[in-house]
């Protein structure tokens, strides 16, 4: 592993501009500072409403900061300067988001390979990871089916394995798994591992579930209300693989939950 | 898939079939009664203010067999057709021109929507002036009329867009042109469809209007030569034949949304 952090946040802030009728301008976050190294698995925690997507979208560079630095491979995102972003930093980060987002005119094959198709990659190598990926998380036979006609469940993993068919080095996820039922979760937390430790990705995951943070991370943090800085930083001292549905009787669970939840408030 | 078809039909087979069989019945009814009316109308007012139904639907037999019919429907279907096609592309272009352009949007705009107001049949005797008495003015007017529908669905189509889709495609690689065609486009679609709806009918109207006015060809050519010559039955043939002819359009129109918007979900919860 490099010294040097793969991605790194310094001292960033980010506000929005004040409406009409609005009190001044809100500092959702502000002195943020943490790095992410290469071939980590980041998990992110804190109250709703703590910028935490807001923080996401700033380092995919869909949305500039008002101060502070994003690094990533020591490139700086720009600051204060929306024209000059680059989503996605050519298709090195990828970013699965909160809601879905599918397109609702494709059907799930066509939404899972359209990265595929504007990248110009399709072909019948690619096509099959993505047929493989379909299988791997349940959604065979629905290849043709509409966004609108499949579950909400569904269509998070059409969108999960739409960000991993193209295989981008760094992958956000803004709590992926969070309009989940517990069976589904716990089989997509394992399955996210598994590719994980398949491929060493990077991966910041933002959550709101302490236990899930635990389950999959090497590395907590947690942030504070807004305007949100780092509140606490946990090493997850649990060896890996783990076992996902077991996590909460393994003995250092219990004290980095205890810990972790006395932060988040 | 199926699901929801077979559900409804699983559910009272008899019943939606019967359905379906009565609304057929109502719409024929509802032509036959016209007629009727029309044919009393006929006797009671007189053949030179409206034409017996029977001599319109022989007229209209003899002038198809005599190919003079065919020759008056290509001429406003050509004019239509351009005019609509010029107006139809900039009203299409415009607002993705201006979607990368919010200062010069910002600028124009209240300009585009009070142009908006102007009456656009009243620009006619200028566009003569202007452009003469060939096509020219006659596409002026039609192509003004249906840009402006066209525009405004389109441009309200565009705002309209979920940005979350836009940057989700910008995340995973897409370039601008490509995020225009897949995502703008298809968000937008049923807007613009829905401007076509007004737009098409229409432009075959401001052609026959054009054709009142100038020119030697066409339906309205057809009607008001027919009109100074005291022949209803000729003026009504010709509001026959182009109300057949926009009825023909949005029947076409109806066939098109259905393919653009299969995917969506209303198509089949609606059904009868």
């Amino acid at each position: 592993m490099s010294a040097q952090p793969l991605l790194e946040v310094r001292d960033l802030s980010k506000r929005f501009a004040s409406r009409e009728g609005r009190d001044s301008s809100l500092w959702v976050i502000q002195g943020l500072s943490f790095s992410v190294r290469d071939g980590e698995f980041l998990t992110i925690v804190g109250p709703s409403g703590s910028g935490k997507t807001t923080l996401l979208n700033m380092i995919a560079q869909i949305d500039t900061a008002s101060g502070g630095q994003v690094l990533f491979k020591s490139e700086s995102a720009p600051i204060n300067d929306p024209k000059s972003l680059n989503p996605g930093l050519s298709c090195r980060i990828g970013y699965v988001t909160q809601e879905d987002n599918l397109l609702p005119w494709r059907t799930t094959l066509q939404n899972v390979l359209f990265p595929l198709t504007v990248q110009g990659r399709l072909n019948d190598e690619t096509r099959a990871r993505a047929a493989e990926l379909i299988r791997h998380v349940g959604l065979a036979g629905f290849e043709n089916h509409y966004p609108h006609e499949l579950s909400g469940g569904m269509r998070k993993r059409a969108s999960l394995i739409r960000t991993l068919v193209y295989d981008p080095p760094v992958i956000l996820m803004d709590e992926p798994f969070g309009a989940l039922d517990a069976q589904t979760r716990a089989v997509l937390q394992e399955d996210l591992l598994r590719l994980w430790e398949m491929g060493r990705k990077t991966i910041v995951f933002v959550t709101h579930d302490i236990g899930e943070a635990i389950a999959l991370g090497d590395r907590t943090l947690v942030l504070s209300r807004a305007p949100a800085k780092v509140a606490g930083e946990h090493e997850i001292d649990i060896p890996r693989p783990r076992d996902i549905r077991g996590i909460m009787t393994h003995p250092n669970f219990g004290t980095l939950y205890q810990r972790i939840r006395a932060q988040v408030q | 898939m199926t699901i929801h078809d077979s559900t409804l039909e699983l559910a009272e087979p008899s019943k939606v079939k019967w359905r379906q069989y009565a609304v057929t019945a109502g719409r024929i009814a509802l032509v036959v009664l016209l007629l009727i009316v029309w044919k009393i109308g006929a006797d009671r007012a007189g053949p030179i203010y409206v034409a017996d139904p029977w001599l319109v639907a022989q007229r209209i037999v003899a002038d198809t067999l005599s190919g003079v019919l065919l020759h008056h429907i290509y001429e406003t279907l050509r004019v239509a057709t351009i005019g609509f096609a010029i107006g139809c592309f900039f009203g299409v272009a415009l607002p993705f021109v201006l979607r990368r352009l919010p200062r010069l949007t910002a600028a124009i705009e209240p300009y585009i929507m009070a142009s908006v107001g102007v009456p656009k049949y009243a620009l006619v005797p200028l566009f003569i002036l202007w452009f003469g008495i060939d096509d020219a003015p006659k596409l002026w007017l039609v192509g003004l009329l249906v840009f402006y529908p066209v525009f405004i669905a389109v441009f309200a189509g565009i705002r309209d867009v979920d940005r979350r889709l836009v940057n989700m495609a910008r995340v995973v690689g897409a370039s601008e042109s490509r995020i225009s065609r897949e995502v703008i486009w298809n968000s937008l679609v049923s807007f613009f469809i829905a401007s076509l709806k007004i737009a098409l009918p229409r432009a075959v109207s401001a052609t026959i209007i054009g054709e009142f006015l100038v020119g030697d060809a066409g339906l309205g050519f057809l009607i008001e030569y027919s009109r100074q010559n005291f022949d209803s039955t000729g003026v009504f043939a010709g509001i026959v034949v182009a109300t057949a002819l926009v009825l023909a359009i949005n029947a076409v129109l109806v066939q098109f949304d259905k393919r653009v918007n299969a995917w969506r979900p209303t198509e089949r919860d609606m059904q009868i």
